[in-house]
């Protein structure tokens, strides 16, 4: 038996099943226990997680198009983006930490990216299908979230370090501002999406089903 | 209460859990994610652990993290040097995110657990214990230190060729600080002060009555 069937709802805070107003399109109540909203599922969960997958997509060029950083040294300025520091270390030997830069800054954003647009599409098109792998996508999303921040946080570090006035300094590119938003959009789509929408069935389905269980 | 209804917060199945108390996990008949666990000793876990934890964070923010050494230039860095630096250079931004995300939220998540766990220890729910563990549900992903660690490794790789990099005292109790965070994340259950935060409201409906 699933909960919205029996009209209750989870309050996300603290847990507590909290039984909404059937009458209302938009119902929602106060949570007895913690004082929060509850809604039956997130409000407007779709379009917010869109617009939000959308904003991150348009942020993402920038950010992987513009400097993460510029290196000024007595020998003149150079200007790092994110594939020429993969590149940099390509070169000279260290592959583990290319490897590392390589997933945090270029792979996990895009698979989070596609796999929220995936989800989407799947939501939308509201077929029971790979529900549990689409779950496991999901958490996925979740987990690998705030993992894109280490290349943010190399560049604040060496802006730390590499601090010797005229010798050489360290200052923080535009692309960082961009790719800084790009980690943190992606968090709050990844937030506003309601897991629970892709075990919601279609009418017809829950008919279907129903059929099965008498006949 | 030997019976309990729980709510898959995934797949939004409802479930019975036959003996709650029980030590363990549950995981959700349907989509398998857990939907509650509980251990004993869980306070008197957390307790210390947040102390240890304060105490981390206040070494970890007093003391050089890195020192660094090109031709005879010495320069030291702490978790704070690089947000003064970024908001010198106007990059409001960068230098809010990283102040927000490595400072403050860790900051506010280990006084909250210790201002929740400490009288929690002694025997007493805290008065304002349903905001603490409202703040502490919504700012858990925002609290990056583990992947600051991350970041301090691959920039250490980077610089090592320009010059001498010498840990300092702050970068060993940063690693513990954010394996004892780690625990905490396992550790940590609402639920557990979820529960008795309801009974305590029972109980003063009965009395009012």
């Amino acid at each position: 038996m699933r909960a919205i069937e029996k009209n209750i709802a989870l309050c996300h805070v603290c847990h507590e099943l909290v039984h909404l107003p059937s009458e209302r399109e938009n119902r929602y109540a106060l949570c007895p226990r913690c004082g929060e909203e509850v809604h039956m599922r997130i409000p407007k969960s779709m379009q917010h997680t869109w617009a939000l997958v959308l904003a991150s997509i348009i942020f993402y060029v920038p950010a992987n198009l513009l400097p993460m950083m510029h290196v000024h040294t007595f020998a003149g300025t150079q200007s790092d983006t994110i594939m020429s520091g993969v590149l940099y270390f390509l070169e000279t030997g260290s592959y583990l930490i290319a490897a590392v830069i390589f997933i945090a800054s270029i792979v996990v954003p895009i698979t989070k990216l596609l796999i929220l647009i995936y989800l989407l599409i799947s939501v939308r098109n509201n077929k029971p299908v790979h529900q549990k792998k689409r779950k496991k996508l999901y958490v996925l999303t979740e987990i690998i979230g705030k993992w894109s921040m280490v290349d943010v946080y190399v560049v604040a570090i060496m802006i730390a370090l590499v601090h010797f006035g005229g010798l050489s300094q360290i200052e923080a590119g535009e692309g960082a501002n961009f790719f800084l938003l790009v980690v943190i959009v992606t968090m709050v789509a990844a937030m506003r999406f309601d897991p629970r929408l892709i075990w919601d069935l279609p009418e017809k389905e829950k008919q279907r089903r129903e059929n099965k269980e008498k006949g | 209460m030997s019976e309990h209804l729980v709510c898959c917060h995934e797949c939004d199945e409802l479930v019975k859990i036959e003996n709650p108390h029980r030590e363990g996990r549950f995981n959700c008949p349907v989509c398998g994610s857990l939907i509650m666990k509980h251990r004993a000793g869980m306070i008197e876990k957390m307790f210390p652990l947040s102390i240890a934890a304060l105490i981390l964070f206040a070494v970890t923010n007093y003391f050089p993290f890195l020192s660094f050494h090109v031709a005879g230039n010495i320069s030291q860095a702490n978790f704070f040097t690089s947000v003064l630096y970024l908001f010198e250079e106007h990059e409001w931004l960068l230098g809010t995110a990283i102040l927000m995300t490595t400072l403050v939220v860790p900051f506010i998540r280990i006084m909250l657990f210790l201002l929740l766990f400490g009288p929690l220890y002694f025997g007493h729910l805290p008065r304002y214990s349903i905001v603490f563990l409202k703040v502490l549900d919504h700012s858990t992903p925002w609290g990056m230190l583990d992947v600051f660690l991350v970041g301090v490794f691959v920039s250490l790789v980077k610089l090592v060729k320009m010059g001498t990099i010498i840990p300092g005292t702050s970068l060993w109790a940063f690693m513990m600080l954010v394996f004892i965070l780690a625990a905490m994340q396992v550790i940590y259950n609402p639920h557990q002060i979820w529960e008795m935060i309801s009974r305590k409201q029972k109980d003063a409906k009965m009395v009012t009555v």
